[in-house]
């Protein structure tokens, strides 16, 4: 009996990768669906476009798969963010030169802000249409106003605010020091008092 | 930070929470596909090296057409810009250049050949 114990204990501890990669795997993906929807709604405020914010929030998934799986759990969320937001800066570069060359292909389009995605959505608390229709509207107005931000402001109050990531993690996220991310935070809520006036005190 | 800002953090938090949680169904089975073809990357982690195929395929094909075409001697046509003019404007010629085409693809299946029986 004893030896069947010891073959058995030898057998388990013989591929431990297996078992290390599945433990892994799933600690990954509960990481994964805990941070997707904040990370989408956040690269979605980044670049006001839902389709290009879910494949930016997919290269992210993937890109911190693909190198950062190896690392300790609590590394994860700042890493992840900080190739999320790379993702956006990129994106917002890409924008920039697409633009340049097609303003002489062709007549600038209007700005398109008819588009409420938030009053589109149904409302799992079960609010009145006057309470949704209120919500959206401060939702609008603070999404738009942080979309306004300068890239690093929006990122240090986005990380900060909506994710809740210390000073610390935000510094890893964005690639700063914490003195960077405090006076970018700083004069993000300055700038978002300023304009979203009296309604949001 | 004053306690003026603090709340306009708070309600901004509150905000975005609210549209989080108002995410439609559609939205999240996206994101739920997303999250599964990140995980699908920890089971392949060596598939990252299949992408660059085809490219390098391109590649090599573009080196050999370059060899066989390109060195010095009598039938140089990429050197020789009065004769790219003539074959340009020659009807004969064009089939030629669409012959280059196939020469092209005809080595790469000589070198895939060769591959395979190394």
């Amino acid at each position: 009996m004893t030896e069947d114990i010891s073959v058995f204990a030898v057998s388990c501890t013989a591929k431990p990768t297996g078992g290390r990669t599945l433990q892994k795997e799933r600690q990954l993906g509960e990481f994964l669906a805990e941070v997707e929807r904040r990370a989408l709604r956040i690269a979605e405020i980044g670049v006001r476009d839902r389709d290009e914010a879910l494949d930016l929030v997919q290269d992210a998934m993937i890109k911190l798969t693909r190198n950062y799986a190896s690392h300790d759990r609590e590394e994860w969320t700042p890493l992840f963010y900080r190739i999320l937001q790379n993702g956006i800066r990129d994106w917002h570069r890409r924008q920039a030169v697409r633009n340049r060359v097609m303003v002489w292909f062709q007549k600038a389009k209007p700005a398109d802000n008819d588009c409420d995605v938030i009053a589109a959505a149904p409302d799992p608390a079960g609010r009145s249409p006057d309470e949704q229709l209120e919500n959206a509207e401060a939702m609008q107005d603070m999404e738009l106003a942080v979309h306004e931000l300068p890239s690093r402001q929006r990122e240090a109050f986005m990380l900060r605010t909506f994710e809740g990531l210390n000073v610390a993690g935000t510094a890893v996220a964005m690639g700063c020091s914490e003195g960077t991310v405090k006076t970018h935070y700083s004069r993000a809520v300055h700038t978002l008092r300023d304009k979203l006036g009296e309604h949001w005190q | 930070m004053n306690k003026t800002d603090q709340q306009l953090a708070q309600q901004a938090k509150d905000a975005f929470d609210r549209s989080v949680d108002g995410l439609d169904a559609a939205t999240l089975s996206r994101l739920n596909r997303a999250r599964q073809a990140a995980l699908a990357e920890l089971e392949h982690p060596n598939r990252q090296w299949q992408r660059w195929m085809p490219a390098t395929g391109v590649a090599a094909a573009v080196v050999l057409v370059m060899i066989t075409f390109g060195g010095p001697g009598e039938n140089n046509v990429i050197s020789a810009p009065a004769t790219d003019l003539d074959i340009l404007l020659s009807e004969e010629s064009i089939e030629m250049i669409e012959d280059l085409e196939f020469y092209s693809w005809l080595d790469t299946q000589e070198f895939e050949g060769n591959g395979d029986l190394g």
